[in-house]
């Protein structure tokens, strides 16, 4: 019998209810349930999503700004529920949803760092015996003893995958977290996802950087006013968003990287025509 | 269920937090939790003894021991309904269990509840109050107080995220109950008053009076009361939670 695939997604919608009325106060709820007044502007971000992520495996996600895939980031985390159909992970996620992933800027960068992992369901003693190895992975030496107020980007971003990534997960999901980081840290980063990768973790990437989906991702996504309008290898589906988006650095970059002797392959499903090819 | 035993630490965590906030602003730091119901106790003391009398022996006993349950109650509903909002940078970004917010609320006002126990003590020797081994069931007492609190708590932080004014409208119904709960006056001056069958049958009397007599009478609360401040306790705790699950899903969105 087939393993079952660890993130499993049916069908599945979401949608983000804004009020019409100003204030979202009891007082005037009553009245507007009352006088039948209550209306909404209903957004769905996501739309009848289907998608199965086998171990090990590491998926890439593009789309444009508001294509739903930091909504989709969030649903596989299950940081949101979706309104519609249903969503299977079997296993521990761990996210780094955005810069910071739920650090307090009062705390230091210690302290975070043990928030951080408590609420991701790490014991103390699991997180003293992690710690030295979370503080030297992300660099920041001395720095961890001061507020991460005062701390860059980059620093904030390096912790933050630091801690995320002290203990492997079943599910790693980087939202945008490795465009920040410099060249050494990069490497790290990328080192230690190969590494969980080999170790059957299953990664979801969702980046702008045609590079980062070419050089870590096994298969991909193309979201598109929160549906998937196409699936298939990192190759194909980067060229196909890099054409409707007239982006043409990325298309210079999967010609420079084409392996040699390749016919195209048409095997994966064409995608609609996309409405706004306009960039 | 499993799922919070898995997250102990970060509710141990969450409490020392809390705890070291609300006393790390003051001068005076721990020592507030203790001065403050001995100072309300002073100005009651003052104001029903010689502007308004009850016919209360000792109301000094009798009214704190009613002011540290009304602060831990209100205190902790306050906070359980801002400890939602306080953390929406984690709850936007990380899958936490969002139930050990209020459960770490509660356990710190328990914390705060017992310091504040200490002067009380003082006041039952200074006053010469009898004491007896019935001090001994006050574990049980604040156990229910608690889990009614609890319930309280989780009944209202899910509805003070999606509703802008439920916190204002708690505010003013909890100011009404504090008036309907025989905290500062005996229950006996209001005999015979049409508000009477209001206070009598007022849930959170009960509630009150299995923590109060054990230190104002001397003696463990009859079976009944028990029992009922129990069932009562418990069927809010069932309520509340019926009413955290149904709207947890939908609180990210409205953080």
């Amino acid at each position: 019998m087939a393993e079952s695939p660890i993130v499993e997604l049916q069908n599945v919608s979401l949608r983000y209810r804004l009020a019409r009325q100003k204030v979202p106060s009891f007082k005037e709820f009553i009245i507007h349930a009352a006088t039948g007044g209550l209306s909404y502007t209903d957004l769905w971000a996501l739309s009848d999503i289907d998608l199965t992520i086998e171990r090990g495996e590491v998926l890439g996600v593009v789309g444009r700004n508001g294509a739903g895939k930091s909504t989709l980031s969030k649903v596989i985390s299950g940081v949101l529920k979706p309104t519609k159909g249903a969503r299977h992970v079997r296993g521990k996620v761990s996210p780094i949803l955005e810069l910071g992933t739920g650090f307090d800027p009062e705390l230091t960068g210690i302290e975070n760092v043990y928030l951080n992992a408590l609420l991701r369901g790490h014991r103390r003693t699991a997180i003293d015996v992690k710690l030295d190895s979370i503080v030297e992975f992300s660099g920041l030496k001395d720095f961890v003893h001061s507020p991460v107020r005062n701390y860059s980007t980059g620093m904030v971003a390096r912790l933050g995958f630091a801690v995320a990534t002290a203990w492997k997960p079943d599910v790693l999901v980087l939202d945008e977290v490795l465009s920040v980081g410099d060249a050494s840290f990069l490497g790290r980063c990328h080192e230690r996802i190969r590494s969980f990768c080999n170790g059957g973790t299953t990664v979801l990437i969702v980046s702008h950087s045609p590079q980062e989906i070419l050089t870590h991702c096994s298969r991909s996504i193309w979201l598109q006013e929160g549906r998937i309008v196409m699936e298939g290898s990192p190759r194909d589906v980067l060229g196909a968003y890099a054409t409707a988006a007239g982006d043409t650095d990325t298309q210079a970059l999967l010609q420079a990287t084409a392996p040699p002797a390749e016919t195209p392959s048409v095997e994966s499903s064409a995608p609609e025509a996309p409405t706004a090819a306009t960039a | 269920m499993r799922e919070l035993f898995h997250y102990q630490d970060l509710i141990w965590d969450l409490v020392a937090r809390e705890l070291k906030v609300r006393y790390r602003r003051s001068v005076l730091g721990f020592a507030w939790s203790m001065l403050q119901p001995l100072m309300t106790m002073g100005v009651l003391m003052v104001v029903f003894s010689t502007i308004f009398k009850f016919d209360v022996k000792n109301y000094p006993v009798f009214a704190l021991a009613g002011i540290l349950f009304w602060n831990f109650f209100q205190q902790s509903i306050v906070t359980s309904m801002n400890s939602l909002k306080s953390v929406a940078y984690i709850l936007q970004k990380l899958p936490v269990p969002m139930v050990v917010f209020p459960i770490a609320t509660i356990i710190s006002g328990i914390v705060h509840l017992l310091f504040a126990m200490v002067p009380m003590l003082l006041v039952l020797l200074i006053t010469g109050h009898k004491i007896g081994p019935s001090l001994l069931f006050l574990p049980v007492s604040i156990l229910i107080a608690a889990i009614f609190t609890l319930g309280a708590g989780l009944l209202l932080a899910p509805l003070a995220v999606l509703f802008s004014d439920v916190i204002e409208l708690v505010g003013v119904g909890l100011t009404l109950l504090f008036y309907l709960t025989p905290i500062i006056y005996p229950i006996s001056i209001v005999l015979g008053h049409r508000f009477y069958p209001i206070v009598h049958y007022n849930p959170t009397r009960s509630i009150l009076e299995v923590f109060r007599d054990p230190i104002y009478f001397a003696k463990v609360p009859p079976l009944q009361h028990i029992s009922l401040s129990v069932f009562l306790a418990v069927g809010l705790l069932l309520i509340g939670i019926w009413v955290f699950r149904r709207f947890a899903d939908r609180i990210p969105f409205y953080l």
